[in-house]
């Protein structure tokens, strides 16, 4: 589904956000990618919705070579990646409804079809009864949840999530990794960036840990490694 | 379309839509697309009323200076039709060489129309006309000589002075007459006029320009965040184009028919006090206003503005907003 070949990444003035990374996520796999602050993981998601272009090395998704993606196709790929962010970015002058039709919206979905695909992915997040809302009136749990409807309304086959959790307190951070769950249960491949060890401990899945640019662990974490 | 996924039903074209539902579907997304645009602009009201009112002074000056040309054409216009040669002939020439000259004259290819006003109809209208009636009674003999009007088949200053030159010629001609040079002199002045015209509405119409540029280009500065969001979810540039080029069309509409309405309030202005100056000089003339095309080229002007100066800012801004 997902992988990246000695993939680094540079920035003018000789930083160096990613070097030589190597790994493959399978299709309907689920895993976490770690590391501190300005490890790199934030580089890497960016290097899949092409936000970022590789200064080395490549990035396929379903085989297809990104580097070979021209600036004026970037949009459909990012149709085909769900993508997740800390700060959940709403429009805050639409109503939840909008902001989760707004990829329907973008791929020419009208009418009834389009409402009955954004309701059932309110849904799955548990937010049906607020459609009509707007997300300035929502907990921080709840707006992102509605990032998630967002990012899972025309069915994407692979979801990145950057530091979803991060501003949400551990009960909260726990429900929206069991809705990550239960796509991937439904066959979405699923990578979370994620600086919660705790939390990703306890819910043993395949664990990638960067720091400074290079992948230092690749498998399961076991709570007692993380400091 | 999917390019990473050959399988992946995805979009609008996951329902397999014929050509005709594909055609509707990109109809009503425009005219949805439209109209959040004409609702956007209800949400910076001060900006989009300086910019419509800009828009409409830029439009309402030319369109005024190319109504009074039109009119100023309308009046010389009658007189134009009008070129007539006055031939004023020997005094000791008889009526049967008159007759003759004026065969002569309607066999004339360059001439359209030839009449005769004898002598003594000349008198009688002279009388009538000038008010020395009474006086004219006097005189023993009549003085005044046989003249030919002659309308010319060409009506154009030039063919008309030709032709006055070859009757002149003619023998029994004493004296032919045309007087044109005010009507060139009107012709030069109007051909003036209308060219500062076209330069005083290319210069304020590209003030304009800018000024709408300078809108949409707030506007989209003011969108930023939701800019960057769309490109995030996948939209293209032309689809997050497409609402601020309305947004132009919009400003079209309204500066084009500000520039009408301000126009015609102003003819409707004018027209008493052209009233009392046409029935002092026994005129017969009408204050022309903007004719159904005018008006239509008006606001296919002020809508190609309005696109144009959108298309501007959008063409620079939106490629630059990256997530």
């Amino acid at each position: 589904m997902l992988r990246f070949e000695q993939v680094s990444k540079g920035y003018s003035g000789g930083f160096v956000a990613l070097d030589r990374v190597s790994f493959e996520l399978a299709k309907g796999e689920m895993a976490f990618l770690t590391g501190h602050s300005g490890a790199g993981k934030s580089t890497l998601l960016k290097l899949i919705s092409l936000i970022e272009r590789p200064s080395a090395g490549r990035v396929f998704i379903n085989g297809v070579d990104l580097t070979g993606i021209k600036p004026r196709q970037i949009p459909y790929v990012r149709r085909d990646v769900g993508m997740i962010f800390q700060d959940h970015r709403l429009l805050m002058n639409h109503s939840v409804f909008d902001n989760v039709a707004l990829p329907l919206v973008i791929e020419g979905f009208t009418g009834r079809d389009m409402a009955k695909r954004v309701h059932a992915a309110l849904d799955q997040v548990g937010l049906l009864d607020k459609a009509r809302c707007l997300p300035a009136t929502l907990s921080g749990g709840e707006a992102q949840r509605v990032g998630i409807a967002r990012a899972v309304v025309n069915k994407p086959p692979l979801l990145l999530a950057d530091e979803p959790t991060g501003n949400l307190d551990p009960d909260l951070s726990k429900d929206i990794m069991r809705v990550f769950e239960a796509f991937n249960q439904a066959g979405v491949s699923v990578l979370v960036a994620s600086h919660d060890l705790g939390l990703i401990a306890r819910m043993r899945y395949r664990t990638m840990t960067l720091k400074g640019g290079r992948m230092i662990n690749d498998g399961l974490l076991h709570h007692e490694d993380s400091e | 379309m999917s390019i990473l996924f050959s399988g992946r039903a995805v979009g609008a074209t996951a329902a397999q839509p014929n050509l005709l539902q594909k055609l509707l579907r990109g109809i009503f997304t425009h005219i949805r697309q439209a109209i959040t645009s004409l609702g956007e602009l209800w949400r910076s009201p001060l900006w989009t009323l300086i910019t419509v009112a800009v828009l409409g002074v830029s439009m309402t000056l030319p369109t005024t200076l190319h109504l009074l040309v039109k009119n100023i054409q309308q009046v010389s216009r009658s007189y134009d039709q009008s070129f007539e040669i006055s031939l004023f002939l020997k005094n000791d020439t008889t009526p049967t060489e008159i007759s003759t000259l004026v065969t002569l004259l309607q066999g004339d290819a360059q001439v359209a129309k030839v009449r005769l006003i004898d002598k003594a109809a000349a008198m009688s209208e002279f009388k009538q006309q000038s008010g020395f009636g009474e006086a004219l009674a006097f005189l023993d003999q009549n003085p005044l000589p046989d003249v030919l009007l002659i309308t010319p088949k060409i009506n154009q200053p030039a063919a008309a002075e030709a032709l006055m030159q070859k009757l002149q010629k003619e023998r029994y001609v004493e004296l032919a007459k045309l007087d044109i040079s005010w009507l060139e002199r009107l012709a030069a002045l109007m051909n003036l006029l209308q060219q500062a015209v076209y330069t005083i509405a290319i210069l304020l119409l590209s003030a304009a320009l800018l000024v709408i540029g300078n809108t949409i280009r707030l506007s989209i500065m003011d969108k930023k965040t939701e800019i960057e969001v769309m490109k995030l979810v996948g939209a293209t540039d032309a689809f997050i184009q497409r609402p601020f080029l309305y947004t132009g069309i919009w400003l079209g509409v309204f500066g084009g028919f500000l520039a009408f309405v301000v126009v015609e309030v102003m003819l409707w202005w004018l027209r008493s006090a052209i009233a009392t100056v046409t029935q002092l000089y026994q005129s017969d003339f009408v204050l022309n206003s903007l004719t159904m095309q005018e008006f239509g080229w008006l606001m296919l002007i002020a809508v190609l503005l309005g696109l144009v100066g959108s298309y501007i800012a959008v063409r620079s801004h939106i490629k630059a907003i990256e997530p």
